[in-house]
C-alpha cells in the first residue's frame, strides 16, 4: 500500500479492480482513518466553505433567513459566505457557552430569538431556517417542537436545517436533511400537467443545457427550480408540478417527500460526461415520459467540442479530483473514452464507484487512485507524476503548477452541453484565455 | 437579547487558538470532531494552512464514536497515523464533540501515549471558549511537556509568546523578529511563527521573553516560575498600524482589541493627545488592566458604549456593523480572531 519515496498511499486502478468493490483497501475507507484537513478536503470537513453547505442551502428559499443556533465555533466561517451581497442580513447567531449546553436552556431562547430578529427586519422573512449542529444531535434536541413554538410566537414558519457533521456517512445526512427542510413549505396544489420540477442543486442548470428543451419536446412548459424561483409565490408554485426530475441523488429524500406530501412523483437523472450515456439516459426518460426525445444537437457538439480538444492539443494527461461539479470516477472513464489519458483520480472510493472504476481499469489500467482525506496524502509530491490539466480544485492544490480547470462553479453544467464547456474550459485555459 | 448576534460573525474559537499555537511544532494534530471544527479551523481561522502544510486531521467521529464513547477507536486511527508520519508529538484538540459527551482528556492522553510512543498534548477546548483561552492552554501544554530542561542563558536571545496569526494578522513573524532584531536581540523565537519545537525545548536558554497577547501570558510566568526567565508586555509592532497622517488632536477614542494590543495603542494615542478607552472582546487579564476598561460580552453592549461619546474607533472595521448609530471615524486595526483578515502593513 504504501509507495513512493514520501509514503503516500495510492494503488492503480487495476488493482483496486482486481480486490473488487468488496475489498476495498482500509486506506481508502474515510471512517478507519484520521482525516487529513487540506484544502483538497475543504469541502468535506466544511462544504459550507465552498459551494453550497447547509448554511447556504439553507437560505435556497426565497426571503428566508437563518438563526444558527451553536457554539461560536460553528457559526465562526459564515463571514465567508455573508459577506456575498444576496446573504447579507440573512444570518443570525444565537451563541451558546457551557451552561446552555448543560442546562438546555438555549432551547427556551430560540422563540425569543426568532421573534426579536424578525421585529427588527425591515421586511418581514418568509421563513426563518433554524440551523443547528452537533451539540444538539448529542442531546438529543427536538428541534420540530422549538421550530413549532418559534413560529407560534414570530407569527411565520420556521423549519429546521440540521447540520450535524456526527451523521455525515449516516442515512439522512445534513445535505440530505436541508434538501427536505427547503422544500417542506410547499403545500398541496392542483396539478400543472405541463410544469415539472428539477431538483438537486441549489443553483440553477446552465441556461443553455439541452435539459430545458427536452423537457419542451415532452410537453413541459414550465421547468422551476429553486434557485430560479424570484419569490416566495414562484417558489410555492413549484407544488403544481407534475413531476420532479431527480438530478442529485442527494435530493431523493426530498422527492420521496414530495411524493408522499404533494402526490408529486419523480425521476431521477444522474450528470455524467459519456456521450452515449447521456443520451441512453435520455432515451429512457423519454420512454418514461411516452415520448421520443432528440438530443441530436447537443450531442454532436460534445463530441465536436472533444474532437477539438483532441485534435488541438493531442492526447493530454489529466489528474482529476472530486472538488468539482462531477463524479472523478465517471469524468475519467469519460475523458479515456475520448481518447486522453488520466494520471491519478483523488477521490472517493465507494462500491457504487466500480461501476466506473472496472472500465478505467481496462483502458488505463496504471492510473493512480488517491485518497484525498488519507493521513498521507500530507507528502503527496506532485513531481512524481506530472499532468497537462488538473480538473477540480483539489487537483489544483496537488498540482500547483499544472493549468487547472476548478470546475466548481455554482452554476450546475449538466448533459451533453456540460460536458461540451467542459472540454471548451479546457482548451480555453490552454490557449490562455480566461475561464 | 444575550447571546444574540444580528450584525457580527462569532469569533474565533478556542480550538482555533490551540491550533494556531502548535501549527509549525512539527505534530501530529488531530482536532476532535467529526469534520466541520476542522473545516473551521483550517478553512478559515489559520491562514497559513494555504501556503505551509501541517498535519492537521480531524477524528472524523461518528455519531456512534460520540454516543458509545469509542475513545479506543481515535487512540488507534492516531497510531495508524503516527506510523505513517513523521511527527515528534501528537496533540489532540478538543470541540464540542467531546464537551458534550464529557470526554476525560488526561485518560485519552495516557491511552494514546501508550499506543503511540509520541508524547501527547491534549488541550480541551470546547468549541464555546474564545481563541486565546485556547492558545493559552496550548502554550502552557506546550511549555510544560517539553522546556523541561535548564540551559545557560543565552545573551540576545528572546522568546516571543503570543505570537500567532489570530492576534498578529500575519501570516509570518518577520515584522516582529525585525522590531525586535533592529532592538539588539540576536535570537528570536516566536513560539507559534517560526520557532519550532527545539526552540521550545531550549526556551529556558532565553536570555528574556516578550507577551504579545494574552495568551501567552500564564507561559511565560510558567518559564520565570520553572526557570527564572524574566518577562515583558508589550507589542511592539501596535504604533506601526496607526496611520501617521490623522488630525489625532481633541479626539475621544475607544480602541477595541485584544488587550496588549489595545494597551499598546492607548500608549500611542495619549502620546498624541488623545482621550482613550479601552475595551475587548477576548481575555482581560486582571495584571493588565486598568479599572475602567471594559469587557465586550455583546453587540448592544458595545453599540450602546461606542454611541455613547467618542468619535473615534480604533479596532477591525467589521465592528462598525455592529453600530450602525456610529458617525464618528474609525481607524482600522483588523483583528484576524474577529474579522478573518489580515493586517496591512
Amino acid at each position: 500500500m504504501m509507495r513512493g519515496t514520501q509514503n503516500v498511499c495510492w494503488l492503480t486502478a487495476a488493482e483496486l479492480a482486481r480486490r473488487g468493490a468488496e475489498d476495498i483497501p482500509p486506506e481508502m475507507v474515510s471512517g478507519t482513518h484520521l482525516i487529513y484537513s487540506s484544502p483538497a478536503t475543504l469541502a468535506y470537513n466544511s462544504p459550507g466553505a465552498e459551494g453550497f453547505g447547509v448554511k447556504r442551502a439553507g437560505l435556497a428559499v426565497p426571503g428566508s433567513v437563518m438563526l444558527i443556533v451553536a457554539p461560536g465555533c460553528c457559526g465562526r466561517n459564515t463571514s465567508l459566505i455573508s459577506a456575498l451581497p444576496q446573504y447579507q442580513d440573512r444570518f443570525f447567531y444565537l451563541v451558546l457557552d457551557e451552561t446552555d449546553v448543560v442546562t438546555g436552556r438555549h432551547l427556551r431562547l430560540i422563540p425569543q430569538a426568532v421573534a426579536e430578529i424578525v421585529t427588527g427586519l425591515s421586511t418581514p422573512p418568509t421563513v426563518v431556517m433554524l440551523c443547528i449542529t452537533c451539540v444538539d444531535a448529542l442531546l438529543g434536541t427536538d428541534m420540530e417542537r422549538v421550530c413549532r413554538q418559534a413560529e407560534e410566537r414570530a407569527g411565520l414558519p420556521v423549519r429546521p436545517c440540521y447540520m450535524y457533521a456526527l451523521t455525515r456517512e449516516g442515512r439522512c445526512p445534513p445535505m440530505v436533511h436541508v434538501r427536505q427542510s427547503v422544500y417542506s413549505l410547499l403545500e398541496k396544489r392542483e396539478k400543472d400537467p405541463a410544469a415539472a420540477n428539477l431538483l438537486g442543486y441549489f443553483a440553477p442548470l446552465e441556461d443553455d443545457c439541452e435539459l430545458y428543451s427536452l423537457l419542451t419536446q415532452a410537453g413541459v412548459r414550465t421547468v422551476r427550480e429553486l434557485s430560479r424561483c424570484r419569490d416566495f409565490s414562484e417558489y410555492r408554485a413549484m407544488a403544481e408540478a407534475n413531476f420532479n426530475l431527480v438530478l442529485n441523488p442527494e435530493a431523493r429524500f426530498a422527492a420521496r417527500d414530495f411524493e408522499a406530501r404533494l402526490g408529486i412523483p419523480s425521476i431521477e437523472l444522474t450528470r455524467l460526461y459519456q456521450p452515449d450515456k447521456i443520451h441512453n439516459q435520455y432515451m429512457a426518460l423519454g420512454a418514461a415520459l411516452g415520448v421520443a426525445l432528440d438530443d441530436i444537437a447537443p450531442m454532436a457538439r460534445l463530441q465536436a467540442a472533444a474532437a477539438r480538444l483532441r485534435e488541438t492539443h493531442g492526447a493530454l494527461t489529466f489528474a482529476v479530483g472530486e472538488c468539482l461539479n462531477g463524479d472523478p470516477f465517471e469524468l475519467s472513464l469519460a475523458l479515456l473514452r475520448q481518447g486522453f489519458r488520466v494520471s491519478e483520480i483523488y477521490g472517493t472510493l465507494a462500491p457504487e464507484k466500480y461501476v466506473w472504476l472496472r472500465h478505467i481499469a481496462r483502458l488505463s489500467p496504471e492510473t493512480r487512485v488517491y485518497s484525498n482525506l488519507e493521513p498521507t496524502m500530507l507528502y503527496y509530491d506532485c513531481g512524481a507524476l506530472p499532468a497537462d490539466v488538473t480538473l477540480g480544485k483539489d487537483a489544483g492544490f496537488y498540482h500547483p503548477d499544472c493549468p487547472n480547470l476548478a470546475w466548481n462553479q455554482d452554476v450546475q453544467p449538466f448533459g451533453h452541453m456540460g460536458a461540451a464547456h467542459l472540454y471548451e474550459a479546457v482548451a480555453q485555459l490552454l490557449e490562455g484565455g480566461a475561464v | 437579547m444575550k447571546g444574540l448576534w444580528k450584525h457580527l460573525t462569532p469569533f474565533a474559537p478556542d480550538q482555533s487558538g490551540a491550533v494556531s499555537v502548535l501549527y509549525e511544532m512539527g505534530g501530529l494534530l488531530v482536532i476532535c470532531d467529526a469534520g466541520g471544527c476542522a473545516g473551521n479551523v483550517c478553512g478559515f481561522d489559520e491562514p497559513r494552512w494555504f501556503t505551509q502544510r501541517s498535519a492537521v486531521f480531524s477524528a472524523g467521529l461518528r455519531d456512534m464514536d460520540a454516543i458509545l464513547g469509542r475513545d479506543d477507536r481515535l487512540v488507534e486511527k492516531l497510531a495508524l497515523a503516527a506510523k505513517k508520519l513523521d511527527a515528534r508529538f501528537a496533540a489532540i484538540i478538543g470541540t464540542p464533540v467531546p464537551a458534550v459527551i464529557g470526554t476525560d482528556f488526561s485518560v485519552l492522553r495516557r491511552m494514546a501515549e501508550k499506543r503511540t510512543g509520541l508524547p501527547v498534548l491534549t488541550v480541551d477546548s470546547t468549541g464555546m471558549g474564545l481563541y486565546d483561552a485556547g492558545a493559552e492552554k496550548a502554550y502552557l501544554a506546550l511549555f510544560a511537556r517539553f522546556a523541561v530542561e535548564p540551559c545557560p542563558v543565552e545573551r540576545g536571545r528572546i522568546g516571543v509568546l503570543g505570537c500567532t496569526p489570530l492576534d498578529l494578522g500575519s501570516t509570518d513573524a518577520a515584522a516582529l523578529t525585525a522590531v525586535l532584531r533592529a532592538r539588539g536581540w540576536t535570537r528570536v523565537d516566536c513560539y507559534g511563527m517560526g520557532a519550532g519545537l527545539d526552540a521550545v525545548c531550549t526556551a529556558a536558554a532565553n536570555e528574556r521573553n516578550l507577551v504579545v497577547a494574552p495568551s501567552g501570558l500564564a507561559a511565560a510566568e510558567h518559564l520565570q516560575a520553572r526557570f527564572g526567565t524574566p518577562y515583558e508586555i508589550c507589542d511592539p509592532l501596535a504604533e506601526t498600524l496607526l496611520p501617521e497622517r490623522y488630525d489625532y488632536a481633541g479626539r475621544t477614542a475607544l480602541i477595541v482589541h485584544a488587550q496588549v494590543r489595545a494597551n499598546a495603542l492607548r500608549a500611542a494615542l495619549e502620546r498624541r493627545g488623545v482621550r482613550v478607552q479601552t475595551a475587548t472582546w477576548f481575555a482581560q487579564k486582571p495584571a493588565l488592566m486598568r479599572p475602567a476598561d471594559i469587557r465586550l460580552t455583546g453587540e448592544e453592549q458595545f453599540a450602546a458604549l461606542l454611541c455613547g461619546g467618542f468619535d473615534l474607533l480604533v479596532g477591525d472595521v467589521a465592528l462598525r456593523s455592529a453600530a450602525p448609530g456610529f458617525s464618528g471615524d474609525v481607524i482600522d486595526v483588523p483583528h484576524f480572531a474577529l474579522s478573518g483578515r489580515l493586517a496591512r502593513r
